[in-house]
């Protein structure tokens, strides 16, 4: 036998195996050890358990008797059944039901309180019995309750109080109890407790903590409602969703207030379109107004509200009321008299020309709170004024308009130069960079009222006023401004008062010399015109030879200015009154004047170092002493502009003297052009700082323009055919013909004005060695009573404004 | 000869007991625990190469102090971990166990004897996963002792698989588990003594007695509150739904997450006889099949087993208890056989979740023997040839699982080579043996008295 030559082969489960019995077995010795064959099954116990004494001797037993034995089994501690009291704690019977027990799970809780009464608390039943009834049941709700309102931290007594529904002096005896009994257990609680995991994981290797959530397990089912990363993660959108909430509220209420600001704004336009408002005066005044509304009728200084300066404010409100007063005075008196002129005025002849101004500023201003302050009314307002005034013409699309965010400031009084010796004229010293009348060089015409103001770059705006004297104002002749500058702008203003009764006008005019006299002195602020024409004061002396001649000119002008309004043809019959050899002889005159000046010119800047000696006794002159000299002048300058502007329609009549007159401008003209530049430079020093860039480049543009004459005259086609479209269409085209006489050389008439021009060219040329009076000084010094009025007036024609930009 | 007081924790010595001879015995013991009661020393003793279950309290007088070994615990640290034992409080020390929070896989080790295993976790615990092997050696932590001679000062066990069962060698793996916590627990009319720690709350670990309500299982501190308790419970049988029942016995079902009171009171209650098992994660995914015995007073609870709603592993069993005042009049083997029963509905086939406790490891050996020697004897030879059958067969008879099939073949020593083939041999010992031991077996589960439908548990997508 060799039982080891071969191998057996593995057992196979799916082979099957005979089973012998009994006799049928073959004799065990024939067979094979299978041992190699069949694996050995692992018995599934811990090695070092399988080892045990009392398994292995149990084992043993086992196969070799086939049975248990008795003293053969594994002992295990023992354990009794001897419970006597059982039937006691366990009552009653249960009756084994017929059919299988079928139970619903959620159905056992049946809300009875885990707490069990233990006998301690069956001592204080007691006690607490003898007082009121408490039976166990209630007592463990009660405990119960505490016990589960409670953490670490004990429920206080008042919670205690929400919590149990019971007397009051129950609730209390229970609770301390309770308290005293929860600090002597050693548990953490008193109904115990399997001990929970925390989820810090620092109890992970506690052997006491049982029954671990698998949280693993849990977030590998889709259908876990209670996921805890579900839930955290429910707990952050949460959070998100209402902090999207809180975003979107914040973004409603700015887009509601952005709506409102909107909303706002385009009432505010609408209001300011009905009034007209297009450069935003009346908003700038309302802005200014706003803060002290009280004071109703404030001239307005351009400002913005919120930053409104309260020491201004304290300034102007003691010599507001006298302010409002006159002005509703002048209101009144408008109103009782529309057009009857103020002989009788007690101010005289500025009066009549400030006096419709004020009204309209403060119709403006009044229709503009009226509109647009919704809050607050205008308690001290008077009546609004019953007619629009002319001066609301609105300003066009150039109007200034404000910026969103840009802060507008209020002019500063101190910074003017001017000290308040009287509260009101401290308050009209604010209007004093208002419009006026201007002249331009290159264009040479006088625009009427207007504003300069240094745009970007350095550009030179100017701000332009539509008035009711605009036609009257067209028609002045630059030169003429030049010669006797505002007081031409007076002169003008009153005969656009006097239309039906210029003569009468005049006289007055005539009369109040010492007015006229400060309103050309103060007038030179207001009117903005080409330098070299603030020079006649010097050359007045000059001018007083002709005085007579030039006085009856002076009437046939204004007389002319007044046609000139209505028809040319007026115009024409007036101007028949000056005979073509009072012309010529006048033109002789003014030759021989200009030569005499240029003489005198040669001698002045051949000794420039006597100029500053001369320099006082020109503004002497231009002050007191030679007041009829200045008379003479401006009526001069009437006289020329009478000139100029009656022969303007008649252009046809080309007359020989055209290239006499043309010598002349050309004689004359070129040292004047040289003394401007002169000027100029002066003028750059000696300025004032509120118009000098204004003044320079103005100034340095004329005397290019001086320079430019002589071209001009042979070759300035833009000129002759508006001289021939001002014949047949409008007066104002006309005017310009008029105001830029000087560069019209086809024009036949235009050498009358001419000698004007050369005399004001000389008289610069001797000004050129003055320093300059500097305008705030000439108001100083010479009469501002007279100057301030006359800027209100200015003022109320400054509500509206054409923006004219001039590069 | 050394003294009382010298007696500390890891030393080894002959401790007297009196076994089931009512013999006395010196049987080899270690000293676990020392504690000191109103001046009288106790020793929690473990019988070397006895159960756990035999671990207990002994006075001094029992120890034999003359052949009292001490531990040596420097000669006995593994070299691998190079560590000699702990240097409590040292600066270094503190830094390694800031390392160890840190490290997720390591939670913080509440022993004195932290080495440097635990610093180096990848070392120590990725030894322990290879190995498998439980730490029964594992040291007292609690205490601070580190007189464990076998102790291999190992890495700190993270926590167990989620997936799985609820036995667990765990227990071994802290000095608290290893020592029994309750005294007696009275169970209706039963008094039993715990075999192994259980995680009752700990307030509850000091009493006496700990009393549980016998059909909830609720535990109270006392006879008084579970008299008022009882006031309150009125449960007769496992509250769960009747799934067989002939004569007096039954089975209830509990779904473990449906009832989580009840099946967490079962585990408590089952881990004091449990070594194996671990509560360590919820019941949620186990069903509970409690055997009740029906008298007057109700259905009083016997044994359980629980198994898993979906296994992946082909148990159908993880733990399984007859409470000792049933054991062995043959309840254990009831509940086997009903586990396969439930696997035959079921159409599987299934085995216990391993370990196996020794007694788990007899019951089980002795079912699958007298089931499968019980499909061998009652074989008909067809034809006259020889009976035969494959082990396929007997597996799908039985619901036995084939490696168990054959395990048990080779126990009983029935498979044989012979003539070139293997061979089932029923010799006369076998045959008699079986029979008698079928005579004892009187409880037996009628299929036919099962009302049970399996569910699909992993359609429902909750256990």
């Amino acid at each position: 036998m060799s039982k080891l030559s071969f191998r057996a082969r593995a057992l196979d489960a799916a082979k099957p195996l005979p089973v012998y019995r009994g006799k049928d077995m073959p004799d065990l010795n024939d067979c094979v050890s299978i041992n190699r064959a069949v694996p050995q099954m692992p018995t599934g116990m811990e090695k070092e358990e399988e080892s045990e004494h009392h398994l292995q001797r149990a084992i043993s037993a086992q196969q070799v008797f086939r049975e248990k034995k008795e003293s053969m089994v594994i002992p295990v501690p023992e354990a009794e059944s001897n419970v006597n009291y059982y039937n006691r704690l366990y009552k009653g019977e249960f009756k084994q039901p017929k059919q299988f027990i079928h139970i619903q799970p959620f159905n056992l809780d049946n809300e009875q309180p885990d707490y069990d009464m233990d006998s301690e608390d069956e001592t204080l039943l007691n006690r607490l019995n003898r007082k009121m009834e408490i039976k166990p049941l209630q007592f463990e709700i009660m405990i119960d309750r505490l016990e589960k309102a409670s953490s670490n931290q004990l429920v206080t007594l008042q919670e205690a109080k929400l919590l149990l529904n019971e007397d009051d002096y129950l609730i209390k005896a229970v609770y301390d109890y309770w308290v005293r009994k929860r600090k002597n257990c050693r548990g953490p609680s008193l109904i115990p407790q399997i001990k929970q995991e925390k989820r810090d994981g620092s109890t992970n290797n506690d052997p006491y903590v049982a029954f671990r959530r698998r949280t693993e397990k849990m977030q590998t089912r889709k259908n876990r409602k209670n996921d805890e990363a579900s839930y955290e993660k429910m707990l952050k959108l949460r959070r998100e969703f209402s902090r999207a909430i809180t975003i979107l509220e914040m973004i409603k209420r700015r887009e509601k207030t952005k709506r409102e600001l909107l909303h706002l704004t385009l009432e505010v336009v609408e209001k300011r379109y009905h009034l007209g408002d297009y450069g935003g005066e009346i908003l700038n005044e309302v802005k200014l107004n706003r803060p002290d509304k009280e004071m109703s009728t404030t001239p307005a200084t351009l400002h913005n509200g919120n930053h409104h300066k309260v020491q201004e404010c304290k300034v102007k409100h003691p010599h507001h009321p006298s302010l409002k007063e006159d002005m509703s005075d002048v209101v009144r008196q408008k109103k009782k008299y529309p057009k009857k002129p103020k002989i009788e005025s007690v101010i005289t002849p500025q009066q009549p020309t400030t006096e419709p101004l004020p009204v309209i500023s403060k119709s403006d201003i009044k229709q503009y709170d009226f509109h647009s302050s919704d809050e607050d009314e205008f308690p001290q307002v008077p009546s609004p004024v019953s007619e629009p005034e002319e001066e609301n013409d609105p300003d066009g699309p150039c109007a200034f308009r404000r910026r969103a965010g840009c802060q507008y400031y209020a002019p500063r009084l101190d910074q003017t130069n001017y000290s308040c010796e009287n509260s009101e004229l401290a308050e009209l010293d604010k209007l004093r960079y208002r419009h006026c009348l201007t002249t331009l060089t290159v264009p040479r015409r006088c625009i009427g009222f207007a504003r300069r103001r240094i745009g970007r770059g350095g550009r030179v705006i100017m701000d332009r006023i539509s008035t009711e004297h605009d036609p009257v104002l067209k028609q002045i002749d630059p030169e003429m401004l030049n010669s006797f500058s505002s007081s031409s702008q007076t002169v003008d203003f009153s005969s656009n008062f006097s239309r039906t009764n210029a003569s009468n006008k005049h006289c007055e005019n005539r009369l109040s010399l010492s007015e006229i006299i400060s309103n050309i002195r103060s007038c030179r602020l207001q009117c903005f015109q080409p330098r070299l024409l603030n020079l006649q004061d010097s050359d007045s002396e000059e001018c007083t030879s002709r005085k007579p001649g030039q006085t009856v000119n002076n009437k046939r002008v204004s007389a002319a200015s007044v046609a000139l309004l209505n028809t040319s043809k007026n115009g024409i019959s007036v101007t028949g009154g000056i005979t073509e050899e009072q012309f010529q002889t006048h033109q002789q005159q003014l030759v021989q004047m200009q030569r005499q000046q240029l003489a005198q010119l040669q001698q002045k800047q051949q000794s420039q170092h006597s100029s500053q000696q001369t320099h006082p006794k020109a503004q002497g002159s231009s002050t007191s002493d030679c007041m009829s000299k200045t008379l003479d002048s401006a009526s001069a300058h009437f006289a020329a502009s009478a000139v100029v502007s009656a022969p303007a329609p008649s252009r046809s009549e080309v007359t020989k003297e055209q290239n006499t007159s043309h010598n002349n401008i050309n004689g004359v003209v070129q040292p004047s052009g040289t003394s401007k530049t002169l000027y100029s430079t002066n003028m750059a020093l000696s300025s004032s700082p509120g118009i000098s860039a204004v003044q320079l480049v103005r100034t340095v543009g004329h005397s290019t323009t001086n320079h430019l004459i002589p071209a001009l005259c042979t070759s300035s086609p833009q000129t002759l055919p508006m001289n021939n479209s001002c014949l047949t269409n409008a007066v104002h085209l006309n005017n310009v013909s008029v105001v830029s006489p000087v560069n019209v050389h086809i024009n036949a008439r235009t050498s009358a004005p001419s000698p004007t021009a050369l005399k004001l060219a000389t008289v610069a040329a001797s000004m050129d060695r003055v320093p300059k009076v500097t305008p705030s000084s000439a108001i100083s010094s010479i009469a501002r009573e007279n100057h301030e009025p006359e800027r209100l007036g200015l003022n109320g024609i400054a509500e509206t404004t054409v923006a004219m930009e001039v590069t | 000869m050394a003294e009382v007081g010298e007696v500390t924790e890891g030393c080894r010595l002959p401790v007297l007991r009196r076994n089931q001879d009512n013999e006395d015995e010196w049987p080899l013991a270690e000293i676990l625990s020392v504690k000191d009661i109103s001046g009288r020393k106790l020793f929690y003793v473990h019988y070397i190469d006895f159960n756990k279950r035999l671990d207990e309290w002994v006075t001094h007088d029992r120890l034999d102090l003359k052949k009292i070994q001490f531990p040596k615990k420097e000669a006995k640290t593994p070299t691998k971990n190079g560590l000699p034992g702990s240097r409590p409080g040292s600066p270094e020390r503190e830094v390694k166990r800031k390392v160890e929070v840190v490290s997720p896989a390591t939670p913080v080790p509440a022993s004195t004897e932290t080495t440097q295993a635990s610093v180096f976790p990848q070392n120590g615990s990725a030894r322990r996963a290879v190995a498998a092997q439980p730490g029964r050696k594992r040291k007292s932590n609690c205490l601070g002792t580190d007189e464990d001679s076998q102790d291999s000062s190992d890495g700190i066990p993270s926590a167990p698989r989620m997936t799985g069962s609820l036995v667990s060698d765990r227990s071994h793996d802290d000095i608290i588990t290893r020592m029994k916590n309750i005294e007696c627990i009275e169970l209706g009319r039963h008094r039993l003594k715990p075999w192994y720690f259980s995680p009752y709350p700990q307030e509850l670990t000091t009493l006496p007695v700990l009393y549980l309500c016998e059909f909830c299982l609720k535990y109270v501190k006392s006879l008084k509150c579970l008299q008022r308790h009882l006031t309150k419970c009125d449960l007769r049988h496992p509250p769960g739904n009747e799934i067989y029942r002939k004569g007096t016995i039954s089975f209830f079902e509990i779904d473990g997450r449906k009832n989580k009171s009840y099946s967490q009171n079962l585990c408590l209650l089952a881990k004091c006889f449990l070594d194996h098992k671990t509560l360590y994660y919820d019941t949620d995914p186990f069903l509970f099949y409690v055997m009740t015995e029906y008298d007057c007073k109700g259905f009083h609870i016997v044994g359980y087993f629980s198994k898993e709603k979906e296994s992946t592993e082909d148990y159908n069993v993880a733990c399984i208890l007859t409470l000792p005042p049933y054991q062995r009049r043959g309840y254990g083997k009831l509940l086997i056989e009903f586990s396969y029963e439930l696997s035959k509905v079921e159409g599987k086939t299934g085995t216990p979740e391993k370990p196996l406790s020794d007694l788990g490891l007899l019951s089980y050996r002795s079912y699958w023997s007298q089931t499968i020697l019980e499909i061998l004897m009652n074989l008909k030879s067809e034809n006259g040839e020889r009976p035969q059958i494959t082990i396929n067969e007997i597996s799908e008879i039985t619901s036995i699982k084939k490696e168990d099939v054959i395990s048990t073949l080779q126990y009983l020593n029935l498979i044989n080579y012979y003539k070139g083939q293997y061979i089932l041999t029923l010799s006369e010992d076998i045959v008699d043996g079986h029979e008698r031991a079928m005579l004892k077996r009187i409880l037996r589960i009628d299929s036919k008295c099962l009302h049970f439908t399996p569910k699909d548990w992993s359609k429902r997508g909750k256990w």
